[in-house]
């Protein structure tokens, strides 16, 4: 799904070069949940926006389900935007003009989906979600986590291929962390393919692989061979549980 | 665009948008701008309302004397048989018809009751060629019978009831009973031909001396238009119209006689008359309207960018939801057109609680400019200022990178900022130059010498007195402690002359046009302060009726033409009067304005009181003033005063006493008027233009606080530090302000063109206009950016 081949991204300066990636290398399957780790200025958040097509890369080769990436135009990229790719950030960036239903239906608005279908998908997920009472609500009237529960739902509304999440816990406390790396989880075992920026190891463990980027150089890939349920996920229906346990698509670079 | 609109409505509310201010700027621009532009357009509209108004023009007189004149005098008005000739002998000519202006004047009904109105005399065609709705009556009929007359609806609503039947008389023509057969709907304001009642032409010799309605030449006071017939040029009746002049004013024969002369016909479309005589008023107007709203619209994108720095974070999301760069411009057009909704409206209260001033000033009802002429393309404009005004800050805003959005973006150039800045300081020195100039040469009209006495005179119409009254009134004029003189005269300089020609010796031949003042008494000359250097004034001893006094400039003329040493004591013929003697030269003075000066030499003919007295007794329309002088030190009440004595003498106690010195001010009422635009433009750029530099200099404070503290901590002084952050400023001010003070130069040439005397374009006027922009650009800067400089750096830095 996702080929990173040798990825730089650097800054230049009067005099020198600054690398903020180099000679990364990555493939990403359909259906994998990735935890990139790393500390500060170690080029994570570059990554992501890298793959999510929110910024080019300096050097290096990108393709997208076998398509190169790198030289799109403003429209297609906006196109895999609406179709392929759902972004959540760890300040929220909710839109705070909108309350919580405008917020999740804007994908849509955008993709052009009809009223009537458009009311049905947002009222599906507001449903999902818990979120049926607060829909017209404004964010600044919500907490972190029913924040984030809106931008997970604006995220994933579009149907998308590919989740982005860039330190979706980082503003939340732990319970309300763990609620959302459940949420992640599930959609994961929907199918959808999660790639997550994390500085919290246990938030980390919630994907099926994980690499530490130092540097902006991968210093390490491990596929988990077989993710431990948490406590919560012991509680699921045996449906869920059934989904989850498939052969993991991770090469080591 | 309804959820975006929504979306824009609750951003209205977000603090640090600027969206108060910019509110503000966009209303006081719109409302100036619009306001302006209005007048503009409603200058464009006259005349429009007519039907087939494309195929209406209006007939003028084209007349050179002789081959030493370059020039032609052109005039809308005609002798009276032109209009009815130029229908039965050309061919393409639909239909004409001809007015004949008697003048505004009081009339009363027969139940005594008194209004006001404009009459006319029109005949029997006007409505086939300028219709209005008719509410009763048929004008063929009406305006072919004698002492006939329509009345506009305005005038029946006045008088009430059903007019038809009604007779009515005007004050200044006592006895002329004048019956009332018919009701037209009310002219708009927009026409070059304004009347309140219709009288029929053939009435014409019960209003005037002598009945030039059917004359060929001479008499030229008619208003004549014509509607051509579908597809007719006007250009292509030029020979037919030759071939009429030929046959009926025997044409060839007068040009052979007066070598040089011609008199020709044109046929100016009725909606260009009016536009075509303001053209320099509508060129400044539209200068000044365009550089206000200009101005308003470069701080209002100046203000929305800085606005849009701040929401960067927020255009990144929408892209991650999959907007195109379309998408954000619409959410910015909404956002726009929100805004202006709301301005429009705020400029459309500030215009109706400004309406009873700005009536005044622009000398018609605002409620005129109502009409399709002038909305749509405001509407247009309106529109088109959207579009252009969401473009620029849409684009931006379309354009942030969205990882650099998500991370903190700042703005790092501020060039954009300064470029919109400097148009406000163009804007701002272009029209407080302007403002300077015109409310100087306003000033110097209005305090020019213009050749007479108006302080402590005062003028009182005789109309509607009988003639026997006219000495005892005098008399008790003349018994007031505070009056000084009482004298009496046919018209007064204000209100410009008459025209009639001195003719040569033989008779043979016109030498030239005079402004023909007509009868004054002994006492006139003195109470306007108007000398009589050579020879001698009037007097009762020394002068006969029908003596003449020629100013100086026709003295000159006299001599060059017949070769005189001398002209006192000589007889000449004038047109109207026939032989009379000079009897002395009087210095030129302004006829009508400064503005619109009559250049031909004027004349006063000899009538002592008693002739006034007899003339009115033969004929009650005779029209004369009385003038009287009053102490300098009695001003106060004196209005009043005089007019309760000319109340005693008149049978509707409606006397209309006026000063002439306030006369004379108000015939400058449309310099008075540009004057208090330029200053209303000038407050409303002053005020937009203090906004955009508190707007941009906070901004930029706030933008450079991190270096204004380590400047601060470095050792600067705050005056160090004013004099680098304002000499930035200044140094896009200064050419910014050159090019609106070039601007100014080119605009004032051009509108000081309408005058005589003009005050002199003194460099200092435009140094003083320069200086005081660019320090009011220093004196703001200075107290923003003070605030920040004395903040305590440390602080500063640490929010940095």
């Amino acid at each position: 799904m996702i080929y990173l081949t040798n990825i730089d991204k650097y800054y230049d300066s009067k005099f020198q070069r600054t690398f903020v990636l180099k000679a990364v290398n990555l493939e990403v399957k359909e259906g994998e949940f990735l935890s990139i780790m790393g500390p500060s200025g170690s080029g994570k958040s570059t990554l992501l926006n890298i793959i999510g097509l929110l910024d080019a890369p300096s050097a290096g080769e990108y393709s997208l389900y076998d398509k190169s990436v790198l030289d799109l135009k403003e429209k297609a990229k906006v196109e895999y935007h609406r179709n392929f790719i759902g972004f959540i950030f760890q300040a929220y960036h909710l839109i705070e003009e909108m309350t919580v239903y405008e917020n999740i239906e804007t994908p849509l608005i955008y993709k052009g989906v009809k009223g009537r279908d458009r009311q049905a998908m947002v009222a599906d997920l507001l449903d999902r979600f818990n979120m049926v009472a607060k829909k017209d609500l404004f964010p600044q009237q919500l907490s972190g986590g029913q924040q984030q529960l809106v931008g997970i739902a604006r995220a994933i509304i579009g149907k998308p291929k590919l989740l982005l999440a860039d330190e979706p816990t980082g503003n939340l406390h732990t319970t309300q962390g763990e609620m959302i790396m459940e949420v992640l989880r599930e959609l994961n075992n929907e199918g959808m393919t999660i790639i997550q920026v994390t500085h919290n190891e246990k938030f980390a463990e919630y994907g099926k692989r994980i690499i530490r980027l130092e540097d902006g150089i991968i210093r390490k890939d491990v596929i988990k061979a077989s993710p431990q349920p948490s406590p919560m996920e012991r509680e699921k229906e045996s449906k869920v549980m059934m989904v989850e346990s498939g052969e993991p698509n991770v090469r080591i670079v | 665009m309804v959820k975006l609109l929504k979306l824009a409505f609750r951003r209205l509310f977000r603090k640090g948008e600027h969206t108060a201010t910019r509110i503000i700027s966009l209303t006081a621009g719109l409302a100036f701008g619009l306001l302006l532009l209005s007048e503009v357009l409603y200058n464009y509209s006259f005349d429009s309302f007519y039907p087939d108004t494309n195929r209406i023009y209006v007939v003028h007189e084209n007349f050179r004397r002789d081959k030493s004149l370059d020039k032609m005098d052109s005039s809308p008005r005609v002798s009276g048989a032109i209009a009815p000739g130029l229908k039965a002998d050309v061919p393409g000519i639909e239909a004409a018809t001809r007015l004949n202006n008697i003048g505004s004047s009081v009339f009363y009904t027969e139940d005594k009751k008194s209004y006001q109105a404009q009459f006319s005399l029109a005949d029997e065609n006007l409505f086939d060629v300028l219709p209005v709705p008719l509410i009763s009556g048929n004008p063929k009929e009406i305006l072919k019978s004698p002492m006939a007359c329509m009345v506009s609806s305005k005038i029946a609503e006045e008088i009430g009831g059903d007019v038809t039947g009604k007779v009515i008389e005007i004050k200044r023509y006592p006895g002329k009973k004048i019956t009332i057969a018919g009701v037209f709907a009310e002219l708009p304001e927009n026409t070059n031909y304004k009347y309140d009642i219709l009288i029929s032409m053939v009435s014409t010799g019960q209003f005037f001396s002598w009945d030039g309605s059917t004359n060929w030449l001479g008499n030229d006071r008619y208003y004549a238009a014509v509607k051509l017939s579908p597809g007719v040029s006007p250009e292509s009746l030029a020979p037919a119209v030759r071939q009429m002049q030929v046959k009926h004013q025997e044409i060839e024969r007068i040009e052979q006689q007066q070598g040089g002369m011609v008199l020709k016909y044109s046929f100016i479309p009725i909606r260009k008359l009016y536009s075509d005589g303001v053209k320099d008023m509508i060129i400044i107007l539209t200068t000044i309207a365009f550089a206000v709203l200009f101005v308003s619209f470069m701080n209002y994108i100046l203000l929305t960018l800085s606005a849009l720095i701040k929401r960067a974070k927020s255009s990144a999301i929408h892209k991650t939801c999959g907007a195109e760069a379309k998408n954000l411009q619409l959410l910015i057009l909404s956002e726009t057109v929100l805004l202006f909704l709301i301005s429009l409206v705020g400029a459309l209260l500030l215009i109706l609680i400004l309406r009873p001033v700005a009536e005044v000033q622009l000398g018609h009802k605002l409620i005129s400019v109502f009409n399709a002429h002038v909305l749509w393309p405001l509407f247009f404009l309106i529109i088109l200022l959207v579009i252009l005004t969401s473009y620029l800050p849409g684009r931006f805003f379309s354009r942030i990178p969205v990882a650099t959005a998500f991370r903190d973006y700042q703005q790092k150039k501020n060039k954009w900022k300064l470029v919109l800045l400097s148009f406000q300081f163009v804007g701002a020195s272009f029209i407080l130059t302007i403002l300077v100039i015109v409310s100087m040469q306003y000033n110097s009209l209005i305090t020019a010498d213009h050749g007479y006495r108006t302080k402590g005179v005062y003028f009182g119409a005789t109309g509607g007195m009988e003639a026997s009254k006219i000495s005892v009134l005098l008399n008790e004029l003349r018994a007031v402690p505070e009056i000084e003189k009482v004298g009496l005269g046919h018209g007064l300089p204000i209100e410009g002359a008459a025209g009639n020609n001195i003719h040569s010796d033989d008779g043979e031949k016109e030498l030239f046009n005079i402004a023909d003042f007509y009868f004054i008494d002994e006492n006139y000359l003195s109470i306007l302060d108007i000398p009589v250097f050579e020879g001698d004034s009037f007097s009762q001893q020394n002068s006969v009726v029908n003596d003449l006094l020629i100013s100086k400039r026709g003295a000159e003329k006299l001599k060059v033409f017949n070769g005189w040493k001398n002209v006192v004591g000589k007889q000449v013929d004038i047109s109207e009067h026939g032989k009379s003697t000079i009897r002395g030269v009087f210095p030129d003075f302004i006829v009508n304005t400064i503005t619109n000066p009559n250049s031909r030499p004027s004349v006063f003919y000899y009538y002592p009181a008693e002739k006034f007295e007899q003339v009115r007794a033969e004929r009650s329309s005779f029209p004369f003033y009385v003038l009287i002088k009053t102490n300098e030190t009695s001003e106060a009440g004196m209005l009043k005063k005089i007019t309760e004595i000319f109340n005693r003498f008149l049978p509707y106690q409606d006397a209309v006493v006026k000063s002439l010195e306030m006369e004379q001010k108000a015939s400058y009422q449309s310099e008075h008027g540009f004057r208090n635009a330029m200053m209303a433009g000038n407050a409303i750029i002053l005020i937009i233009t203090v906004i955009g530099l508190l707007g941009y200099t906070s901004n930029e404070a706030a933008r450079r606080r991190k270096e204004l503290a380590i400047r601060r901590i470095s050792g600067a002084t705050l005056s160090d530090i004013l004099r680098v952050f304002i000499l930035d400023l200044e140094f896009i001010a200064v050419p910014a302000v050159l090019l609106g003070l070039a601007g100014a130069w080119l605009t004032v040439s051009k509108w000081m063109q309408n005058f005589a005397t003009k005050i002199p374009l003194h460099w200092g006027i435009f140094m003083v206009c320069s200086l005081f922009i660019l320090l009011l650009v220093a004196l703001i800067a200075a107290y923003n950016y003070t605030r920040t400089a004395n903040r305590n750096p440390v602080e500063a830095l640490r929010y940095e």
